[in-house]
């Protein structure tokens, strides 16, 4: 009866045990798969970010100085610059064990955070100028006062970096200790795509920034999506591929909530940023006057690390790495590190490559 | 095997997927000062075969894939996504590309201005006739507020500095 039954099957292949075990992993991988993504669509939760505890020690406007808490073995407290709009903070403490910010404080770091703010249509006539000049001087002055300490290093990431430079060269005045440039752009000149399409004769900033006032948030976000059009598309694949592992998903979950915030530029900061800085490259230049006082990259006297990324596409290495030729310190250590713009601080190539090389460079000096 | 349904469909395919790319770049390639047509070949080749051999094996086979195979189709998948990445951007650095999105920007700016202008002209006149405040209006006074938020932080400088001298302090505020 039986053989009437199965005539149409013919001989089943002879599997071997290790294949058969892992056919059997591979289908409870698509079980979870399909678990997992019936709970982010049907029970989506808000994922928790930004884990270390931290205390707001100034507010001026939108912005914000946070100190983190910290055993503070370390001296020389640490103030941390970021990019002015674009995206929000929380990114630098994502997520427990996914944290820069954890990171530093486990080490000892005193940490402060400038939290620059999600600026509105009342701010669009801040400038980079004001920011430089204004916020950070009082921002930093301010984590100085609250530390008790002589002496402070700054690490600016991304625009931080060019932001942060230009403060501390138009301000000799403040005691800095250590410099650090993480993926921020110094020259201009080899800035990527963004120095393509913002070039003077293909982008009239002027006429934007008077049309619309100020640059809103989903046309930042075009911006960065079109640098890496397939971007979503490997992000869903890789989602779909991990779909069974509940740690990258409450990871998946977490940076996905900070990659569709964006946050929108006040006019003219974007006004000065893009002419004075990517069209016409006045920082490595030497031409840039902030305040009054030009802003002379030779004037950073202390020691300076410069981190690059290999893959980063929104600041390459190529306009990272000039600061080293233009500041007159001769402790100044350039390092090339895997990832991307984002991937190089957050994430767990990050915890393994730039962490620890931050971490001890900046702890040797402190 | 060659000349099997599943082998002519995955040849038509490929053939497509070429002939896409090399209509896109010339595209991307149209107008003064193009760049150079660039080789899809030298992006696809090495793992469009590799990709090919592994789908023709599933197609051919008639069997469940394996969790070798889905490995594999992975691994072609994030090269074939790989591999458009670099045609993109390629394509996206050249000047023909620039001045393109610069242009639909431009155009953008030219139609968004009036009919913008001509909205918030319009809301006000409704909002004013309401009696209620406009966008206008609540702005200019968030921006009243921060310039009186900076004079007292200024102020509070001053005083920072003109305390410490008074101290005889190198003072905290004169350090920043």
């Amino acid at each position: 009866m039986k053989d009437e039954l199965f005539t149409m099957m013919g001989e089943l292949p002879a599997m071997s045990p290790e294949v058969m075990a892992r056919m059997k992993e591979e289908a409870n991988r698509n079980l979870l798969r399909m678990k997992h993504f019936s709970e982010m669509v049907m029970n989506p939760t808000e994922p928790k970010v930004g884990p270390t505890p931290r205390q707001e020690i100034y507010r001026t406007n939108k912005s914000r100085l946070w100190r983190y808490e910290s055993r503070r073995t370390i001296r020389t407290p640490l103030l941390f610059v970021p990019n002015l709009g674009i995206s929000r903070p929380y990114i630098f403490d994502l997520m427990p064990k996914g944290s820069f910010i954890e990171y530093m404080t486990q080490q000892g770091f005193d940490f402060y955070l400038v939290d620059w703010g999600v600026f509105g249509e009342e701010d669009n006539g801040l400038t980079v100028e004001a920011a430089v000049t204004k916020i950070l001087p009082r921002l930093a002055r301010k984590a100085l006062e609250s530390s008790g300490a002589s002496e402070m290093s700054v690490l600016g990431y991304c625009m931080g970096a060019p932001l942060s430079a230009s403060f501390v060269t138009t301000h000799p005045e403040f005691p800095l200790k250590n410099f650090i440039n993480m993926a921020g752009p110094i020259d201009f000149a080899h800035v990527g795509l963004f120095g393509k399409w913002l070039a003077p004769d293909v982008f009239d900033v002027d006429k934007y920034v008077d049309t619309l006032g100020s640059i809103p948030a989903d046309m930042v976000k075009m911006g960065f999506k079109l640098l890496k059009p397939t971007m979503d598309v490997s992000t869903n694949l890789n989602l779909w591929w991990n779909l069974w592992n509940p740690e990258y998903v409450s990871g998946f979950n977490a940076l996905n909530k900070w990659a569709n915030e964006y946050l929108p530029f006040p006019g003219e900061f974007f006004r000065q940023w893009v002419r004075d800085f990517y069209q016409q490259n006045k920082l490595i230049k030497g031409e840039l006057v902030m305040g009054g006082r030009r802003v002379d990259l030779r004037e950073i006297r202390c020691p300076v690390l410069a981190v690059g990324a290999k893959e980063d596409n929104i600041a390459p290495p190529g306009c990272v790495k000039p600061l080293i030729d233009a500041v007159s310190t001769r402790d100044k250590e350039y390092v090339e590190l895997p990832g991307g713009h984002i991937s190089l601080i957050a994430g767990r190539g990050a915890s393994v490559h730039c962490w620890p090389k931050v971490a001890s460079w900046l702890a040797a000096r402190s | 095997m060659a000349d099997s349904p599943s082998q002519q469909l995955v040849d038509m395919w490929k053939r497509q997927v070429e002939e896409g790319t090399q209509a896109w770049l010339r595209m991307m390639g149209q107008g003064p000062g193009a760049a150079p047509t660039m080789d899809p070949q030298s992006f696809w080749r090495p793992f469009m075969d590799q990709g090919m051999a592994a789908w023709s094996k599933v197609m051919t086979q008639g069997t469940a894939p394996s969790p070798d195979l889905m490995t594999q189709w992975k691994q072609f998948l994030d090269q074939w996504i790989a591999a458009w990445s670099r045609v993109l951007e390629q394509a996206m650095g050249t000047d023909a590309f620039a001045k393109a999105m610069g242009k639909q920007l431009e155009g953008f700016l030219n139609a968004s201005g009036p009919a913008k202008k001509a909205a918030e002209q319009q809301i006000e006149v409704s909002l004013s006739g309401l009696g209620m405040p406009s966008r206008t209006q609540v702005t200019a006074l968030a921006r009243h507020l921060a310039q009186v938020e900076e004079k007292i932080d200024t102020l509070e400088d001053k005083l920072d500095r003109v305390l410490s001298r008074l101290e005889g302090t190198p003072g905290r505020s004169e350090r920043a």
